[in-house]
């Protein structure tokens, strides 16, 4: 018989634990993680804290390389799948090389979002989602005086809370978009909108974002309704979409996310999806929603692994913390005090 | 800042360029004002159809060792270069072509192989040359031109050795490679912009000084060329063939000549005659090739006759390991052949010294009426270090000839007792000089004589004219605090570097350590070596053989401890071996 060879896409919070739920339900299977990252997983939920100083990149990657090696997890670090072939049971990476599977679990996660009109100024927005972008975010922090942060998703507030703690001046843009992924009403926005006037935000509420221009490096003119601000950096942070894009031609079902049913299996016998990435059946609400946050995405990293082992676990979610924004659910779990 | 001190390796099948790449890297790191090392490996059997490595250590404090691990290797072919992942360091970049030909199975392709802190950096090498220069030709050059935007370093550094390779072969073939290194550069520039493995070139030398890079081979034979050489004999063998080859492009410019010869017997015994005739001549060898030379080589010391034999150190015994490295002839160097037949053996620990003591060799020998033998190895033949111009050129020749004094015409006495043990030596054709010169046991005259004072005389003339080259011999170099030292470390040829980089480090960490080079092996300093030895509660010596040899010749002189530090894999010896092997000496006598 040949040997099971599960393989994982993406190592953050989802994938990984898929990836030690595996080993530990089925020893004998070869455990394969593939991952774009060139570090090991990382909990972008602590790169706020990190930018801040209060976290530290060990923290930050809290799983040790050598963990996956002693674990008998084969780890594939900075190698991006472009394509999966659910007929072959086969992934192919950019480099071109291709993989069999016998089971597979996507949980690419998101990328940051940029609405089209903004994509313009894209050289002069700053996203944070990966370790790689604190690169630049630390770059550019010490000389710094003002940030601009527009968008604001649930991540921009925990960017703004650690920019606080740093003394820089903050300008917070508050947009239609504002809340993302959680439901825009005016009590909301007004809420929020007071707390960070307090902390000494700037608060731009509802303003139409009209120009940015560069003045000298790092440093930009924002061009805001009638008014003119200067701000050394802006970061953009409008919510993550599923980073599938590399499935389109896989034949898997596909919306926003994958398409799985409350087991996380896809359309295709032998695929399921976790985390951010997966747009999961509701028998309750009939619908599908998406699961944001790190502890959605570990539990859900755990069922897929259990249920593509021969399990049969289902996902559950309380009814009330599912948001419908955009026509989408939202579960989130994390959205925490400001 | 700190220093720099990184290990690239480029590997590839042949055909893919490697060694010009690893070349053009070494000579343009060079240009950016890097000390270097560099060795490059290929397989023992046919060199068309194997893997290709090239190996160059470079820093900005002077590199004298191979380094433990690599710290980028660029694949110019994965099926070779994934056997090169277990010297990969922490953290390793490894560039790799992630656009090969078609798709490949799991496995085929180095990223498979790499660990999970492996930096990745796939970038398509052949496409890339082969559309900037409309041929895959380029591939090596394009890789070139990805790694020097990785790390940031001033392409001109590389344009200018580009230009230098490709300049004769017509502007076509130049401006391809150009071409070709030029998509990697930018492709580089464009994909990583944040230059992801910075290198930053050192400041350049206030007095500029004149830097080229050589193997240990080209040394010699440049130091042979100097010392003006009349007459190269040989027979191919490895690791010695590159310095014959070498000769046959140089030494007929100067109106010398190479002679391949039948095998080594013949080689040595034309040696032996163009010595005898006035003109000096040398022969390169390899182990088994110093064996079938001993006999002849005892007739050089039976004779007084001079000769300069280099042996090109490889694994043995026979035929044994004929492309690894090893340290295991000297005693077949030192006490190989029949009777008591003493002989010059010197041992250059890098290429600067390797054309120092082969010019030096021909003096010597002169002088000394005496074969001399070079003795070095595969890793110093092979390897390759960007010299100070100054010290491997322009050196006078010295003549090392003592010719009969014109009272002695008709009476010459070719044997002649002196107290140097040095009879003055006349060349054939000078009329009232002839003697008769033979193997056999000899009177002063030189006439066939086995008696016994006879016999004993000589041996005793024969053994003091060798014991009085000490003072021209290069001595022991110390290199270590004044006082009492817990530990010397005494070293000799390709070996030294790593036990001097290894010390270095020792006393780094606050151990009294001490580390001595010995070049000549014989006669050797035995009152320098005791000397340093006396300071020393141990002595250890680290050698790339069996047995110990350099222990077996003068571990004697120590009163204490002396431990052997012996190793045959083949491969040169490691700083971080020798170190591992101080602190664990140290540790145990403080427990
Ligand atoms: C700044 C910030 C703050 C946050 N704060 C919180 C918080 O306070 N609380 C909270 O609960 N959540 C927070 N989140 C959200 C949380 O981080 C995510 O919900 C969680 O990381 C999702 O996990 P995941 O495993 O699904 O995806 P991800 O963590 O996004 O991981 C996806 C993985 O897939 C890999 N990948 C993607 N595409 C490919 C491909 N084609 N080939 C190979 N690999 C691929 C990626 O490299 C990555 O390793 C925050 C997020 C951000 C960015």
């Amino acid at each position: 018989m040949r040997e099971d060879h599960f393989i994982v896409i993406g190592n953050g919070p989802a994938g990984s634990q898929a990836a030690f739920t595996l080993k530990e339900k089925a020893p004998e299977a070869r455990v394969t993680i593939v991952t774009k990252e060139r570090e090991g997983c990382c909990h972008s939920h602590l790169l706020p804290g990190f930018l801040a100083g209060s976290i530290s990149e060990k923290k930050v990657f809290a799983i040790s390389l050598d963990h996956y090696t002693k674990s008998g997890i084969k780890l594939r670090t900075g190698q991006s799948v472009v394509d999966v072939n659910p007929q072959r049971k086969e992934i192919l990476l950019e480099h071109k090389e291709t993989i069999s599977y016998s089971g597979l679990i996507i949980a690419v996660g998101g990328r940051p979002y940029i609405p089209e009109p903004l994509l313009a100024y894209r050289e002069h927005l700053c996203t944070l989602k990966t370790f790689q972008d604190t690169g630049t975010w630390r770059q550019l922090l010490p000389a710094a005086d003002s940030i601009l942060i527009m968008g604001g998703d649930l991540t921009s507030l925990a960017v703004t809370k650690s920019l606080l703690a740093l003394k820089k001046k903050i300008y917070f843009m508050l947009t239609g978009e504002a809340f993302w992924p959680l439901r825009f009403d005016k009590a909301l926005q007004e809420e929020v909108s007071g707390k960070l006037t307090k902390r000494g935000v700037t608060v731009l509420a509802g303003n139409k974002l009209v120009g940015i221009e560069p003045v000298r490096s790092g440093s930009c003119r924002v061009y805001v309704d009638g008014q003119k601000i200067k701000v050394d950096m802006i970061g953009a942070f409008f919510g993550l979409v599923p980073d599938i894009g590399f499935l389109r031609r896989s034949g898997l079902q596909l919306d926003r996310g994958v398409l799985v049913d409350e087991y996380l299996c896809s359309s295709h016998e032998g695929i399921c999806a976790a985390g951010d990435c997966a747009q999961i059946y509701h028998p309750e609400i009939k619908d599908y929603w998406v699961s944001i946050g790190t502890k959605n995405a570990r539990s859900l990293g755990k069922i897929a692994a259990v249920n593509l082992a021969g399990g049969r676990k289902k996902t559950r979610v309380d009814r009330e913390r599912i948001f419908d924004i955009q026509g989408v659910k939202v579960n989130t779990s994390w959205w925490m005090e400001f | 800042m700190p220093g720099v001190d990184l290990t690239i390796e480029i590997c590839g099948m042949s055909g893919d360029g490697t060694i010009a790449a690893g070349t053009l890297l070494n000579e343009a790191l060079s240009g950016a004002g890097f000390s270097i090392i560099g060795f490059d490996s290929y397989p023992a059997e046919i060199r068309g159809f194997g893997r290709c490595v090239t190996r160059s250590r470079f820093g900005t404090s002077r590199m004298l060792a191979l380094s433990d691990h690599t710290h980028v290797l660029i694949s110019l072919d994965d099926q070779q270069a994934i056997s090169r992942i277990s010297m990969l360091g922490k953290n390793a970049k490894v560039l790799f072509d992630n656009k090969p030909a078609g798709t490949v199975q799991e496995g085929m392709s180095i990223a498979a192989h790499t660990a999970p802190d492996a930096d990745l950096y796939g970038m398509p090498f052949t496409d890339l040359a082969s559309e900037a220069a409309g041929t895959t030709r380029g591939k090596n050059l394009a890789a070139l031109g990805c790694f020097t935007g990785l790390a940031g370093i001033d392409p001109r550094f590389f344009y200018t050795v580009i230009e230098k390779k490709f300049r004769a072969k017509g502007e076509t073939v130049l401006n391809a490679n150009l071409n070709s290194f030029n998509a990697g550069l930018t492709y580089a520039h464009t994909h990583f912009e944040d230059a992801p493995l910075v290198i930053t070139a050192p400041a350049p030398e206030k007095k500029k000084v004149q830097r080229i890079m050589l193997s240990g081979n080209a040394a010699i034979a440049r130091g042979a060329l100097d010392a003006g050489l009349a007459l190269y004999f040989g027979y191919p063998i490895t690791p010695a063939t590159p310095i014959m080859e070498y000769l046959a492009k140089t030494l007929p410019q100067k109106g010398g000549k190479v002679v391949q010869m039948e095998d080594e017997i013949s080689s040595i015994g034309a040696v032996l005659g163009s010595f005898y005739a006035g003109k000096r001549a040398m022969t390169a060898t390899s182990g088994p090739g110093l064996a079938l030379m001993a006999e002849m080589i005892s007739l050089g010391v039976m004779s007084e006759t001079p000769a300069v034999i280099v042996d090109a150190q490889r694994g043995g015994p026979s035929t044994g390991l004929p492309t690894k490295t090893e340290q295991s002839d000297l005693h077949a160097a030192v006490f190989g052949g029949p009777g008591d037949s003493p002989r010059i053996v010197i041992a250059p620990t890098d290429v600067a010294e390797c054309y120092q003591f082969t010019l030096k060799s021909f003096e010597l020998a002169e002088k000394y009426q005496t074969p001399v033998i070079v003795l070095t190895d595969f890793f110093l033949d092979n390897r390759v270090e960007n010299v100070a111009a100054a010290d491997i050129s322009g050196k006078k020749r010295v003549d090392g000839n003592i010719y009969p004094p014109k009272k002695e015409q008709g009476r010459y006495q070719r044997y002649l007792v002196t107290p140097s043990g040095i009879s003055p030596r006349a060349l054939p054709g000078s009329e009232g000089y002839i003697y008769p010169a033979t193997g056999l046991e000899h009177t002063e005259a030189g006439l066939p004589d086995y008696s016994e004072p006879v016999h004993m005389q000589m041996n005793a003339k024969r053994h003091t004219k060798i014991r009085q080259a000490l003072a021209d011999l290069p001595p022991p170099k110390e290199f270590s605090q004044k006082g009492p030292l817990d530990l010397g470390v005494i070293a000799w040829g390709s070996s030294f570097g790593a036990a001097l980089e290894a010390v270095l480090k020792a006393r780094k960490k606050g151990l009294a350590v001490g580390a001595l080079k010995v070049i000549s092996l014989f006669p050797y300093h035995e009152e320098q070596i005791r000397q340093f030895m006396s300071r020393c509660r141990r002595v250890l010596i680290p050698e790339l053989n069996f047995q110990g040899q350099l222990a077996n010749l003068i571990g004697h002189l120590h009163h204490g401890d002396v431990v052997r530090f012996n190793r045959t894999t083949g491969t040169p010896l490691l700083p971080s071996e020798i170190l591992l092997k101080i602190q664990e000496l140290l540790q145990k006598d403080n427990t």
